[in-house]
């Protein structure tokens, strides 16, 4: 810090740079000039309320049995499932697997998508080369034929068999983006002037370069999650999930069986999946123009 | 560089990308915890000689790269091996069921693009009025709607409650038709509502693509220069824009191959529509290795074949991608 000229640089970014909690605010003030960004902010808000508070929420406790299939009522909202539980608090519950499901398969897709697509822009050279083969050929495939291969290879039944499953067949794309970033961004200016001044790879990547694409990074997160959703309850749906959960595709694989008869037990479960994914969705869409990102597959 | 040599290209690069497909592929199923010759006698208990036996003769005692050789050369004379669980070849059972999937798909691939298009271009055109937000809103609702859900609400709707419609398979079972015309009408009506479960999702995604391509290229200057030189609107759009427009849909279209057969492989299910989706479920839970990885490759292989398509494809109508 003895260096003049570095201090005067610092001086002038505390000048022109605003705050974190100025950034956040412009950021929430683009997003507000579109009410369905809103709308959807607001959903997102409702969901993880009732996933965090279920308990609280809930009418009655996950165990709790009355009888069997009785359609929505005052006592019972959303009626009671063929085992006589409550099918609004298992909505509720559900919300907590599906939110679970959905931030942690994408935390793994940041994981590995970030790095895969650092290493691969940053360094570049052969390294870029194998690596990107590999992520177009997985590119290449299907998603959901693809995971379905393979979490059937899994005995176990679980719900992180299908988070790591969906982790380890989702980062391509984030990848190829975060490269993409890093081949622009390392040939900029001030990588070049952090570079000339002796920082380390390591200091640029995470000082230097990361903080420029972390709005990207936040956009491609946020429209991912209803997808991870999707296929969670999708997957469990198809017979690969964990029966004993109550998520929203457990609960609409046993109504599947009571189609004719028992409409609540499939209707408010999938509109459950539909007003969060619309949520996130819609929440996506608008950080994405509030926050000015750019997309190319 | 002319279209030929820019196919000629596009084609030898199909291959380095068959043989790492063929890897992955090979990799994801061996990485599978559980023995094979266990999956093999559908984990009922055998004596230790017969699964000795059965190892021998599945060369499951091989080294991986060995099998992995083994297999692909295999492979690469059209021998995709026996199902571990029906002993049938797999290519003949993944053969019986590709007419159906493939039935599904490109009817949904045909309403799809009619009404994506036709939308798109209104919507963007008549960019912030009723039926633009209106469009929009509703491919918002399709995208975020999963598309098992809205089978079930369909069959509850259409086949249970108002009788329309046949809730699953192909054909009404035990019932003879007096006229081929007659069984032609009871396909076709089997075949309305899982095209159009596969059409929502589909739609609602290249609704999207087609109205921002759309308001881009309205927004660009030719098409300022087009309106100035006093040509009538119908020609700015149709003659100048829907053209440029729809290039990069025709990408999306190969990228479709994939979407519909996710979709198909759920709809299928519900449906009990005997294609390659319900196929797939069934072999996954059964852990059949062969037929999987059979199947793996034959969908991997139509991919490609999309891909390559549609690249041509863009190639033809876009002559600047050559250069590139």
């Amino acid at each position: 810090m003895s260096n003049p000229l570095s201090a005067k640089s610092e001086d002038k970014d505390k000048i022109y740079k605003p705050s974190r909690a100025t950034r956040l605010f412009l950021v929430w003030k683009k997003l507000r000039r579109s009410t369905l960004a809103v709308a959807g902010f607001g959903i997102v808000l409702v969901v993880a309320i009732a996933a965090l508070l279920a308990p609280v929420i809930a009418p009655y406790d996950i165990d709790w049995t009355g009888s069997s299939r009785r359609p929505p009522s005052m006592e019972h909202w959303f009626g009671t499932d063929a085992r006589g539980r409550d099918m609004f608090s298992l909505i509720l519950y559900g919300a907590r697997i599906s939110l679970y499901v959905g931030i942690a398969a994408v935390s793994l897709e940041l994981v590995i998508g970030l790095a895969i697509g650092m290493i691969s822009g940053y360094f570049g050279g052969v390294v870029d080369e194998v690596l990107m083969r590999i992520t177009d050929v997985i590119l290449t495939l299907p998603e959901l034929p693809l995971l379905i291969v393979a979490v059937a290879m899994f005995a176990v039944r679980s719900i992180h068999v299908i988070i790591l499953v969906m982790g380890v067949v989702g980062w391509p794309f984030m990848a190829r983006v975060v490269r993409s970033e890093f081949l622009s961004l390392k040939e900029s200016t001030y990588v070049e002037a952090a570079k000339s001044m002796g920082a380390s790879s390591w200091r640029i990547i995470f000082r230097h370069i990361m903080p420029n694409i972390l709005s990207t990074i936040i956009v491609i997160g946020t429209m991912d999650i209803p997808w991870y959703i999707f296929y969670e309850a999708t997957l469990t749906f198809l017979g690969f999930g964990d029966p004993s959960s109550p998520s929203w595709g457990v609960l609409l694989e046993k109504g599947y069986l009571y189609l004719g008869s028992q409409w609540w037990m499939i209707t408010f479960p999938g509109l459950a999946l539909l007003f969060t994914s619309l949520g996130f969705n819609l929440f996506g869409d608008g950080l994405r123009d509030a926050l000015d990102v750019t997309m190319r597959r | 560089m002319t279209l030929r040599t820019y196919v000629i290209r596009r084609l030898i690069l199909i291959i380095p990308t068959f043989f790492l497909i063929s890897v992955v592929i090979f990799t994801l199923i061996h990485l599978a915890p559980g023995d094979p010759a266990q999956a093999i006698v559908g984990g009922r208990p055998v004596s230790r000689e017969i699964l000795h036996q059965i190892r021998l003769e599945y060369g499951l005692y091989d080294p991986v790269p060995v099998q992995y050789v083994r297999w692909v050369s295999k492979l690469l004379r059209g021998d995709f091996g026996f199902s571990f669980i029906s002993q049938r070849p797999v290519l003949s059972m993944i053969g019986e069921r590709i007419p159906r999937t493939l039935e599904l798909m490109l009817a949904a691939e045909f309403v799809s693009i009619l009404i994506a298009v036709s939308l798109g271009v209104i919507a963007a055109v008549k960019h912030y009025s009723l039926i633009d937000a209106v469009s929009s809103l509703g491919a918002l609702i399709g995208y975020s709607t999963p598309n098992f859900w809205i089978a079930l609400v369909a069959i509850m709707v259409f086949s249970v409650e108002l009788g329309w419609l046949p809730v699953s398979g192909t054909q009404t079972l035990g019932t003879s038709f007096a006229s081929p015309l007659d069984a032609i009408v009871d396909h076709l009506k089997h075949l309305i509502l899982p095209t159009s479960i596969l059409v929502l999702g589909w739609t609602a995604y290249l609704f999207r693509m087609v109205r921002s391509s759309m308001l881009e290229v309205l927004g660009q200057d030719y098409i300022t220069t087009a309106r100035a030189k006093g040509l009538k609107e119908r020609v700015v759009i149709y003659k100048h824009a829907l053209r440029n427009a729809l290039l990069p849909v025709v990408t999306y279209v190969g990228y479709s191959i994939g979407f519909l057969l996710g979709g198909a492989a759920v709809i299928e299910n519900v449906f009990a529509w005997p294609g390659l989706g319900q196929f797939m479920v069934t072999i996954a839970e059964k852990r059949d290795y062969p037929t999987l990885m059979g199947l793996g490759m034959i969908i991997a292989i139509m991919v490609l074949i999309a891909n390559l398509c549609s690249d041509i494809a863009y190639a033809v109508v876009d002559p600047r991608i050559r250069y590139e």
